[in-house]
């Protein structure tokens, strides 16, 4: 582990000079780590399906202007009426009411992408954050907070999620990725606290320390530039979980109920009864539920591999 | 060697003799097996409010008069003829049918008073507004029951005499002990009841929480053999066995497996078309005296005015939520007594944008709020008359109109409801107006709304009217609007006032009729509801294990249906 301002110990050069060309130093970074990901088959795989699901979200706008009956959630057919199987008019079919059911499934793209990586970025900004504070600050401060992370640590998401949705009602999507986030934070600052642990005893921050700079410039100009490339690591896999979760409660009718996702849609071919009667309806946002969260735990393996030069393959130098 | 066989003999022919006994038992005993949606809460009659309960409840303890599944009057069922009206006394004679308590003791005319003064005093909520106009119950003999009234009342016969009776044996010592505690009615519906006795076709036999509730046939029910309102009685099966599916899924299955006979729950539209496919499984559809409606605050803008819920009205699209979201099992509502109450209904009511387009439903939506003083940041149509996306609406004063919801229950309650909301709302916005659907707990909500009055709009429905219009005055008296009164909505109309305590008190039923007319018209006209659909009741049998299943309103599930339906294979049918 390094100090990111330093020079890179393996080319001897100052970040940002790489084969005499001034390149910013986390280009410089990102390559490097591109390089190695590129080589990894899963990390292939499930940034393939990452770039699908992602192309799925942002074409999901276009159905509506084609033709307002494509429009995910008011949009029906004006000649069908109850649920029908795949044709040229309705790619996957059309639901109970004549809404066309792929028009859902790109609907429940972006809300799976909004979810995951909302929820994911909050809960690693607080736990990236207080794993920091606890991790640097120690003592009481640590004691408060890791009490705190295991507390919340050890609480059922999905079933305290269910019983504030039961007590105030059906809850807005911000306020589930909000609730996801605040119940995923602990493992994310936990990681850091140790990590934390481990740096803040090094010569750099010594010598920032001796130079004068303050606690709150050491934590965020020098150990968090050191603990990100980790805090997005676990950021892959609190994706994974936020869509799992949101999936969950849309299912049991939990859900935002002005929203199409993936959960929702199998909430409708549940409720309405066409479980073993419409397998297109069913088998499509089933299907993505599982791809998605696939995806972005193969990439975290991926990134994985980037991030611990410990986990990749020898490699054979001429 | 002789004597051996002979003896071998002897005890083969003994063991097939038993053996045929056995199968011949097992044949002639009849287990009518039933799927619930869920588990009954209670045995305790008084307690019990869930339909699951009550479709235990309803085999055990009977009412004095049913409902005749054909012609929906007034049979006698307990009594043994229709009461005798004496005006100048103004009271009702009974006379009681001979019958016998499950326990084999005799059910008499005490039994009748002793549950009227067990309502009363005890003030049951589910019974007491039918009771609270009695003056006393007179036994003048052992099968004759008298009661007073302090005024005439018109519900007595649907409403007084459809009450179940329970035995004072059972009940008076444990009501006596509850009414020395701090809180009698507390008492009286904590009351554990572990084998209820009652006068129906069937006795309770064992619960297994989670598992079955068995019922058996109970040998001393009056209707044996008896025809009743054209019928004769069974019942005609030895048992009857409640399972509990925790989801319509597995319930199906079930059926089509036969595990299950009968499923006493309606049938989403989706399981249809396969069951339909099926020999074996008969479908029935049945009408519900029901009404979903839209309810509105009139107590706070920006429902106090009658302006904008017309408006709301106008945007409604009854025909897209009964084709679609309904998938055409139900039928649309004009009125708040449902069309097949036909003695009760108001046909002759304002049809708001019924049969109308999209683009004309806007229009005349657009022209209602533009009379009433509403204006627009930019209209919902043009100078031009063609339609636009509209923003801001502003209310007669010119301030902007602020977010609202409308309260549904959650989709995992009520699918139809909650998606009736969602579009709702979409409609609601086409005029500019900040409509938000909220699905919410079905607790919370009622809390909210009847509780604390704290809403907007809502859907709710009410799905099993009683066949009197007396619900149509207890919705909308001003006297009612109260926290967790029945008028939820806030309505306060003195001459609907007026019209109500007439129609309570008017024993002619042609006048009560012109009277509860009138009523439905001041609601249709003021509209503190909505009336929007009513869903129709879509029950699944086995064809090939029992028959003679009888319909009426509500469906099947009735206690008819279980004194008459007859095994299929017993006669060879």
């Amino acid at each position: 582990m390094t100090d990111a301002n330093l020079p890179s110990p393996k080319t001897g050069t100052t970040p940002g000079m790489a084969a005499g060309r001034a390149l910013p130093h986390w280009v410089d970074r990102f390559l490097g780590g591109w390089r190695v990901y590129r080589k990894n088959t899963i990390g292939r795989i499930g940034m393939a399906l990452l770039v699908l699901f992602a192309l799925m979200a942002t074409t999901s706008f276009i159905p509506q202007w084609v033709d307002p009956m494509y429009h995910p959630m008011t949009g029906v057919d004006p000649q069908i009426s109850y649920s029908t199987g795949p044709s040229l008019r309705h790619w996957l079919g059309t639901d109970f009411i004549g809404r066309d059911i792929f028009s859902q499934l790109l609907a429940g793209a972006r809300i799976a992408f909004m979810v995951g990586i909302s929820s994911a970025l909050i809960s690693i900004l607080f736990g990236t954050t207080i794993g920091m504070v606890a991790g640097y600050a120690g003592k009481h401060t640590d004691l408060i907070l890791m009490r705190l992370a295991d507390m919340i640590m050890v609480m059922p998401t999905l079933l305290v999620v269910l019983l504030l949705s039961a007590l105030f009602g059906q809850l807005n999507i911000w306020i589930i990725v909000l609730m996801i986030a605040l119940f995923r934070w602990p493992g994310v600052a936990r990681v850091i606290r140790s990590q934390t642990l481990s740096l803040r005893h090094r010569p750099f921050i010594e010598a920032a320390r001796v130079a004068g700079a303050s606690h709150l410039r050491i934590i965020f100009r020098h150990i968090l530039p050191n603990v990100m490339p980790l805090a997005l690591l676990y950021m892959t896999f609190r994706v994974t979980s936020a869509i799992i979760i949101e999936a969950a409660l849309a299912f049991l009718g939990f859900g935002d109920p002005g929203t199409v996702s993936w959960g929702m849609m199998l909430q409708w071919v549940w409720k309405t009864g066409h479980m073993f009667q419409a397998p297109y309806w069913m088998l499509p946002p089933g299907i993505c539920i599982s791809l998605i969260t696939m995806a972005f735990y193969m990439t975290g393996r991926a990134m994985d591999d980037v991030l611990d030069p410990r986990l990749r393959e020898e490699e054979t130098t001429p | 060697m002789d004597g051996r066989n002979c003896w071998r003999r002897g005890v083969l022919l003994l063991l097939t003799a038993v053996m045929l006994t056995a199968c011949h038992e097992k044949n002639t005993h009849h287990v009518l097996n039933i799927g619930l949606a869920e588990e009954p809460r209670t045995l305790n009659v008084w307690l019990a409010s869930d339909a699951n309960s009550r479709k235990v409840l309803s085999l055990i303890y009977q009412p004095l008069y049913v409902y005749d599944p054909d012609t929906l009057d007034l049979v006698p069922w307990l009594a043994e003829s229709m009461p005798v009206y004496d005006a100048q006394t103004l009271s009702y004679s009974v006379t009681l049918r001979e019958a016998r308590w499950s326990d084999d003791t005799p059910f008499t005319s005490r039994d009748v008073a002793f549950t009227g003064s067990l309502i009363q005093s005890f003030k049951v909520p589910r019974y007491a507004s039918d009771w609270d106009f009695i003056k006393r119950i007179e036994t003048p003999d052992s099968r004759t029951v008298r009661f007073y009234l302090k005024q005439p009342m018109a519900a007595f016969l649907t409403g007084t005499l459809s009450t179940p009776i329970v035995q004072e044996k059972e009940w008076a010592d444990f009501a006596e002990k509850a009414q020395t505690t701090e809180k009698p009615l507390t008492a009286l519906v904590n009351h554990r009841m572990q084998h209820p006795v009652g006068t129906g076709p069937f006795t309770l036999e064992q619960w297994r929480r989670g598992a079955f509730l068995h019922l058996k046939r109970n040998p001393h029910f009056f209707g044996i053999g008896k025809t009743i309102g054209g019928r004769t009685l069974g019942p005609f099966v030895d048992d009857l066995v409640y399972t509990v599916f925790g989801t319509s899924d597995v319930a199906i299955l079930a059926l089509i497996k036969g595990d299950i006979d009968m499923l006493w729950w309606p049938i989403q539209p989706g399981y249809m078309a396969d069951l339909s496919r099926r020999k074996e499984i008969r479908l029935f559809t049945n009408e519900k005296s029901a009404l979903y409606f839209m309810g509105f605050n009139l107590r706070r803008p920006p429902f106090n005015d009658m302006a904008l819920r017309r408006a709301v009205a106008y945007m409604i699209d009854k025909k897209f939520i009964v084709s679609r979201i309904l998938q055409g099992q139900g039928t649309k509502m004009f009125s708040v007594v449902p069309e097949e109450n036909r003695f009760w209904c108001c046909t002759d009511l304002p049809r708001y944008g019924d049969g109308m387009s999209r683009e004309n439903r806007l229009k005349a939506a657009y022209q209602v709020l533009v009379d009433a003083g509403y204006s627009w940041a930019v209209p919902p149509v043009d100078a031009a008359g063609n339609l636009q996306a509209a923003r801001e609406i502003r209310l007669p004063g010119g301030q902007p109109m602020k977010r609202f919801t409308i309260l549904t229950p959650p989709a995992d309650y009520d699918p139809h409801r909650a998606t009736s909301g969602l579009m709702i709302q979409e409609w609601l916005r086409e005029l500019g107006m900040p409509a938000y659907a909220r699905p919410m707990a079905f607790s919370s909500m009622l809390e909210q709304i009847k509780g604390h009055h704290d809403f907007d709009a809502f859907i709710l429905g009410y799905g099993h009217l009683g066949l009197d219009p007396d619900y149509v005055r207890n919705l909308f008296h001003s006297a009612n609007d109260k926290s967790r009164g029945w008028n939820m909505s806030g309505y306060r109309n003195s001459a609907f006032d007026e019209m109500a305590d007439r129609s309570i008190s008017e024993m002619d039923p042609v006048k009560r009729q012109a009277l509860v007319m009138e009523m439905q018209k001041l609601i249709a006209r003021d509209l503190p509801y909505i009336p929007l659909y009513k869903p129709s009741v879509v029950e699944a049998v086995r064809r090939d294990r029992f028959e003679g299943w009888v319909e009426m309103l509500e469906g099947i599930g009735n206690i008819w249906s279980m004194c008459q339906v007859k095994p299929v294979s017993s006669d060879g049918a």
